[in-house]
């Protein structure tokens, strides 16, 4: 802990308990929380050790609980506090011995009893309560002050935030009992070795009593608790405590099941959610299967739905069972194309009747799109793959306006047609179920459903968005049949080019998005680039990088970057009028996310396994413009260009044996001076000392990089240029700044000197050689620096103090000011 | 309370309202679809279209040739199109009061309406309504006596000959009441008869009903009607549209509480949604333009051709083709283009606030100054010497069988490269290009139809709650195209009353209820006597005297003696 910050403490405790002074916004008080929630952790000072250090803490318990004007925010605060200096045995002593705990939590002990009907102090109380919960000590405190029953009345508390801690606290006493915490005593429940103690049985059964009274209650929102504390005992209690409950909960959730009530629908099935994980599974008294399968029968139809919904989300789970949700989750598609053969009859009508509603068509729909798309992504076998497919597909068309060739309730069809819920739902389906290759010999069928969505004028456009998603996942999974690419370029090509016209820029930059990833995903396909570079695509693509909106222009920049990949691995050509477009962008666009694009395009052109002669040309002026763009992230964007052109230029050399055959020359030492002539030295070193902290980090890094390989070469090999650099007055004030350090490394004029040189020659540097100055600039250090000022001022524990001091100032000053 | 249907198209309707004694005639439509059938008149010599085969016979029986010609194999009447008139034998014209028109649109038949019929009442209509519905008009007489046809072909018209003809010429119906179009001093005769009136105006006829248009939203002056006596309400609904766009919002609320509602003119397009056809437009546009080609838009000189250009004003430079131009071609392309920025208080409110600024309502002014936008009358003159491609032409008729847009259609149908696009929903595209097949040009239908759609109108309905609502036919039951669609129709709690051509309608309401006023000396006199509380009663016993509809209850002479007992002549 910071010595600064722990003399902070004293003022902040006397500025939080003076009533007279408004309490700080609740943000400062969890950051404070949050500060001494991780002093443990960061300088081992536990919470007795902190209280011997900082009395100040204990007055401030004291004082806060004794004052009868006390603001709720900074009793709520103590609460948490307390809690949390109890959380080790030794705290909690030095507590007790105070009367600190009782003063906080025992009921009364406040003088400001008021205050509890404040669901912030309530819930602070639960959260003190909670953190104390780690020792032996803490749960006898809790029992003998018969705060149990505190707890179980607060399970039904008014605020949900309570009642949902309260249940939490319950469950972590269960939990502890039976936890190796306890093992070393007598008490644990169910230890073998040792019985169960009386005093704990009689916590646990009034546990347990509650839940299972709070299920067989008449009023709804203490059953609601009831099932809450289940499936949190359920899911995080061990045994012998999570049998015991069940046992005795079985008959009345069996009652509950089997009353069919809607409103419970949903906590039932979170129960049964939580048993199913558990081995009570797989003992057969529990009858965990038969409860859900009465779940699955039982109440209205909506309520079946519901849980077939939740059924098929679940990962362990009987497949009879699952079987039997899959029918229902499909049976409203099935509905919607007269394929009711083997399907109950009671069902079916329930079906037919909320289908015809208004009220419950959409959702039900939903519901079976939703459904069949969780297990599409999780591969399931459906019986009928293609058949789940075209259903979809006609729910698809339906909602489009066309006609089925079966008579459909008019409700159905006027609620459908249009609706966009419906089609984004079922375009996601569709996009899922492209998983499947049984699918495959019903793509003609799904391109054209995907393509009517694409050429409806009337389509919204996170409609369009989810088509042009759906197809390229479609159009990845078709690309081996031959028969894409008549699709791509008769019918697919001319839709998207309108699309690129939209009056809605969302559409332009989702269509452009789409032909990127499409171009990407069909990568290697000599097919589709000729497809792509003979039709119109190509040249609309071009003329969308003059598009009105920035966000469109780096989609096109996107898309075109693309096209050229593929181009290039047929022709290696990079056209031109593409390179001059794209440096008009980086150079003269207003906005940044196109400029940021160019740059990721040169980037991804650079990283191709194809390389690019004309590239070459560019690359200093991207460096060049990229580096001195007022965007940090084309900065950035930039350095990454480097970090590419480094990785190629220093493993591979593929520029240096062009430019010199000369046998003495050394690759690397080519290399360098490639680099060099390409500016990207220029670059690192002006990024070093840029303004944006991630554009120095990022340049360090690099520089770390070609410190490793630069050191070795001979001091004239590659010799930088101080003057006219933003990044020599940096080395130069460094220089001077340490004399002796570098007089050894100088190279003034271009000759080697001797280091007895005077500051007024160190002046007059025009030259240093790469190794030079990378040793220079002491870069470790540097790294660390720039490692270290990461949020360092923003998030430390002394700018959260002063803040809370200065509020409190401020407050003062405000009211003076008010008088 | 009768309804005398002359029209039963749903767009242009031509309806009669008797109602306590007047005779109001609701809007007079004017069916041009019926040009359909003849051959296009080209502005200029058309070598395709005068060396047409004539039609006879496969049997040689009937030989048409001088009157019928066969055009991509389909038959034309070759003479100058002809009109649907409104039915004009189911009741006597001439006993017609007024006239109320609702929009532009819905008055082009006005002359053959109050000419040669003996009409001698009285026209009421908004002033856009009469400007921009003479604009319309003088361009209707111009486009047909530009291209005066010889002779009148009137022999396929005959029953017996009709039936032989191949279709859809045979199933042309009341092809007798087809009318060649009228003249421009008809058109001045008839318009000399309008009578202008604002927004909420209220206009008494006869002192017997009142009548006030409202704001209807669809276009420049376009109205929706209130008919009402002291009892009774009638609202006649016409062309609408809640949608903003150019003209003042709809007015709803004045047509609560109506006991009958006469519901016409909703969107011909249910299925198309305009914005998303806007944007279709101008993708089409857009690409088209890119490629080199030129783009063809047979339109209006009016209306939807406003928001076109502004919509396109915004959209050419996002779409960097800004440098492209436009060229509107109308023998009233110049006033059109003014009279829209000079009717300031017809105009929605953000329009009508660049007023005060001062700024030209729309944005087209700046089109023209920039010379974006250039307007001629005509493609003869200016227009040739100035014209460049690629570019957008938007000129009439939307038929594409009279005006520049003939001259357009060959000029430019044989290169893939153009794209003509139809934004009019009145004419089926298909049948407008028929006599120009095959054609290379793309065709695109982006109809644009702000009117109420079934959706819209149900809520208003809903909303305005009439007891009674009376509509088309076709409103009444799904489009026949698309059965299953049973939200493209009105469906009402109590069924609406259809009503086709020639329907006569006896309305559902019966009048119990009529003013009677007493003089203050009658008044006076009356000893009333209390029945219950708030409720008095008198025994009347007074002259009935009715005039101009204006009942007045006067004393008798012999009032002021002294009577054993007062006898009732009147109520009141």
């Amino acid at each position: 802990m910071d010595s600064e910050c722990l003399s902070f403490l004293p003022r902040i405790c006397v500025a939080l308990a003076d009533p007279r002074q408004s309490p700080p916004d609740d943000t400062s008080l969890e950051k404070l929380l949050d500060w001494f929630k991780d002093l443990p952790n960061q300088r081992n000072v536990n919470g007795e050790g902190l209280l011997q250090q900082q009395p100040c803490l204990l007055e401030f318990i004291s004082s806060v609980c004794k004052c009868k004007d006390t603001d709720h925010a900074i009793l709520s605060f103590t609460l948490k506090l307390t809690g949390l200096l109890a959380a080790t045995e030794q705290g909690f002593s030095l507590l007790e011995e105070e009367g600190l705990l009782a003063c906080a939590f025992k009921r009364g002990g406040w003088c400001a009893p008021d205050l509890w009907h404040e669901p912030s102090v309530r819930s602070g109380w639960l959260q003190g309560l909670l953190h104390t919960l780690n020792h032996r000590k803490a749960l006898e405190f809790v029992r003998e002050n018969g705060l149990i029953k505190v707890l179980l009345h607060l399970q039904n508390d008014p605020s949900l935030f309570v009642s949902s801690l309260a249940n939490e606290v319950l469950v972590n006493i269960l939990n502890f009992m039976t936890s190796s915490k306890m093992s070393n005593s007598s008490d644990a429940v169910g230890s073998a070795q040792c019985p169960l103690g009386p005093d704990w049985v009689s916590v646990s059964s009034e546990i347990i009593r509650a839940g299972v009274e709070a299920l067989g209650s008449k009023k709804h929102p203490q059953v609601i608790q009831g099932l809450k504390l289940l499936s949190l005992v359920l899911s995080q209690c061990g045994e012998p405590i999570r049998s015991m409950l069940w046992k005795d909960v079985l008959v009345p959730l069996e009652v509950l099941i089997n009353g069919g009530s809607g409103l419970l629908t949903l906590p039932l099935m979170t129960v049964l959610q939580a048993a199913v994980r558990t081995p009570l599974l797989s003992q057969s008294d529990c009858k965990v299967k038969e409860l859900m399968e009465a779940m699955l029968g039982a109440g209205n139809g909506k309520d079946c739905f519901q849980c077939a919904a939740l059924i098929v989300t679940l990962e362990k789970c009987p497949e009879e069972l699952k079987r039997k949700a899959i029918n229902i989750i499909l049976l409203p598609l099935r509905c919607l194309s007269t394929q009711l053969q083997d399907i109950e009859k009671e069902l079916e009508i329930v079906v037919k009747k909320q289908l015809s509603q208004k009220s419950s068509c959409i959702s039900l729909l939903l519901q079976s799109l939703s459904g069949i798309t969780e297990l599409a992504h999780t591969k399931y076998p459906f019986e009928d793959i293609p058949q789940v497919t075209c259903s979809v597909m006609l729910l698809l068309r339906i909602c489009s306006g066309h006609r089925p060739s079966f008579s459909l309730p008019s409700i159905v069809s006027t609620q459908l047609i249009g609706c966009c819920k419906v089609q984004r739902c079922g375009l996601d389906t569709l996009d899922a179920l492209s998983v499947y290759n049984e699918n495959l010999d019903l793509r003609h069928e799904v391109f054209g459903v995907l393509l009517e969505y694409l050429q409806n004028p009337d389509s919204h456009a996170t409609v369009l968005k989810k088509a042009l998603q759906a197809a390229v996942r479609w159009v990845g999974v078709c690309s081996p049949f031959p028969d894409l690419l008549q699709f791509i370029s008769r019918d697919l090509f001319p839709a998207l080019e309108k699309r690129t016209c939209d009056l809605r820029w969302e559409v332009r930059d989702s269509t452009l998005e789409f032909i990127t990833q499409m171009t990407a995903a069909l990568r290697g396909n000599t097919g589709y680039a000729e497809v792509l570079h003979t039709s119109s695509m190509f040249s609309i693509l071009l003329s969308s990088l003059a598009d009105v909106e920035g966000y469109v222009r780096a989609s096109a920049v996107g898309a075109v970057g693309e096209a050229v990949t593929s181009l290039v691995q047929q022709t290696e050509l990079l056209p031109e009028e593409v390179l001059t477009q794209m440096m008009a962008i980086l150079s003269q666009d207003t906005e940044g996310f196109p400029r940021r694009a160019v740059v990721k395009a040169f980037t991804s052109w650079l990283k191709g396994t194809h390389p690019l002669p004309a590239l070459d040309q560019s690359l200093s002026a991207v460096l060049s413009l990229g580096g001195n763009d007022l965007d940090w992230e084309v900065k950035i964007h930039t350095l990454e260009l480097a970090d590419v052109l480094m990785e190629r230029t220093l493993t591979y050399c593929p520029y240096a044996t062009q430019i010199s055959s000369s046998p003495d020359e050394t690759r690397l030492t080519q290399a360098l001076r490639k680099l060099k002539d390409l500016g990207l030295l220029d670059l690192l070193l002006n990024s070093l000392f840029d303004c944006d902290r991630p554009v120095c980090e990022k340049a360090c890094s690099l520089l770390l990089k070609l410190r490793t390989l630069a050191v070795d070469i001979d001091r004239s090999d590659v010799v930088l240029d101080v003057c006219g650099n933003r990044w020599g007055d940096e080395v130069g004030s460094r220089y001077l700044n340490k004399p002796q350090a570098e007089r050894s490394l100088c190279v003034i004029n271009g000759a080697k000197e001797s280091c007895e040189k005077m500051d007024s020659d160190l002046l007059s540097i025009r030259e240093i050689s790469l190794p030079d100055v990378v040793r220079l600039l002491d870069l470790d250090s540097m790294q660390r620096t720039l490692i270290l000022s990461r949020d360092h001022v923003v998030n430390s524990p002394r700018s959260l103090m002063e803040d809370i001091l200065l509020s409190v100032q401020q407050t003062e000053e405000n009211i003076v000011d008010c008088y | 309370m009768k309804l005398y249907c002359l029209s039963g198209h749903p767009t242009l309707p031509c309806n009669v309202l008797r109602f306590k004694s007047t005779t109001i005639m609701l809007d007079c439509g004017l069916d041009i679809t019926a040009s359909l059938y003849f051959l296009p008149l080209p502005l200029v010599h058309s070598p395709r279209l005068s060396k047409l085969p004539g039609w006879v016979s496969k049997d040689g029986a009937v030989n048409l040739e001088k009157e019928l010609k066969e055009c991509s194999g389909r038959v034309f009447v070759d003479s100058q199109p002809e009109f649907c008139l409104p039915e004009r034998e189911l009741l006597d014209l001439s006993t017609i009061d007024v006239i109320l028109i609702s929009n532009y649109h819905c008055m082009m038949a006005l002359p053959y309406i109050t000419e040669h019929t003996g009409f001698t009442g009285t026209v009421y209509a908004t002033e856009p309504t009469l400007q921009i519905g003479r604009l319309l008009m003088e361009e209707l007489v111009a486009f047909m006596e530009r291209v005066p046809k010889a002779h009148t072909a009137t022999c396929w018209k005959n029953k017996d000959i009709q039936r032989l003809l191949p279709a859809p010429l045979k199933d042309a119906v009341d092809v007798c009441s087809w009318r060649r179009c009228y003249s421009m001093q008809e058109v001045n005769s008839a318009l000399s008869k309008v009578q202008l009136v604002g927004y909420s105006q209220k206009v008494e006829l006869f002192g017997a009903v009142q009548v006030s248009p409202l704001s209807s939203g669809y276009s420049l002056g376009s109205s929706n009607w209130i008919i009402q006596s002291h009892y009774e309400k009638v609202s006649y609904v016409s062309g609408s549209s809640l949608l903003t766009t150019h003209p003042q919002p709809m007015d709803q609320s004045s047509l609560k509480n109506s006991d009958v509602l006469i519901l016409t003119g909703l969107t011909q397009i249910p299925t198309a949604n305009p914005d998303g056809m806007l944007g279709e437009f101008c993708s089409n546009l857009s690409m088209t333009i890119r490629a080199g080609g030129n783009v063809l838009v047979p339109c209006y000189s009016s209306g939807v051709i406003y928001d076109l250009l502004e919509c396109l004003y915004q959209f050419m430079d996002s779409a960097n083709l800004g440098n492209t131009p436009f060229y509107f071609i109308s023998p009233v392309a110049n006033s059109s283009l003014e009279f829209s920025q000079i009717f300031a208080e017809w105009l929605c409110q953000n329009k009508q606030s660049k007023v005060y600024l001062p700024e030209p309502p729309f944005p087209h002014a700046e089109l023209i100054q920039t010379n974006k936008l250039k307007h001629y009358p005509s493609i003869h003159g200016d227009f040739s010497s100035e014209f460049r491609q690629p570019c957008v032409v938007f000129t009439g008729h939307p038929s594409l069988r009279f005006g520049d847009v003939v001259h357009f259609m060959e000029l430019w149908g044989k290169s893939s490269l153009n794209t003509i696009i139809f934004t009019e929903p009145d004419f089926s595209y298909l049948e407008a290009l028929a006599p120009y097949q095959p054609l290379a040009m793309k065709c695109v239908y982006c109809p644009i139809d702000t009117r109420l759609n079934f959706h819209q109108v149900s809520k208003l309905l809903k909303e305005i709650q009439p007891l009674h609502v009376v509509c088309p036919e076709p409103y009444t039951q799904p489009p026949p195209a698309q059965p299953h669609r049973t939200d493209l129709m009105l469906e009402l709690q109590h069924p609406p009353m259809a009503y086709r051509r020639c329907s006569v309608l006896g309305l559902p309401f019966r009048r119990r209820y009529e003013r009677i006023h007493l003089l203050p000396e009658l008044a006076k006199s009356l000893v009333l006597s209390e029945m219950k509380t708030g409720v008095s009663v008198a025994t009347v016993s007074a002259v009935l005297h009715s005039k101009d509809n204006k009942h007045v209850l006067q004393v008798r002479e012999f009032q002021n003696k002294p009577r054993p007992h007062a006898s009732c002549h009147g109520t009141a």
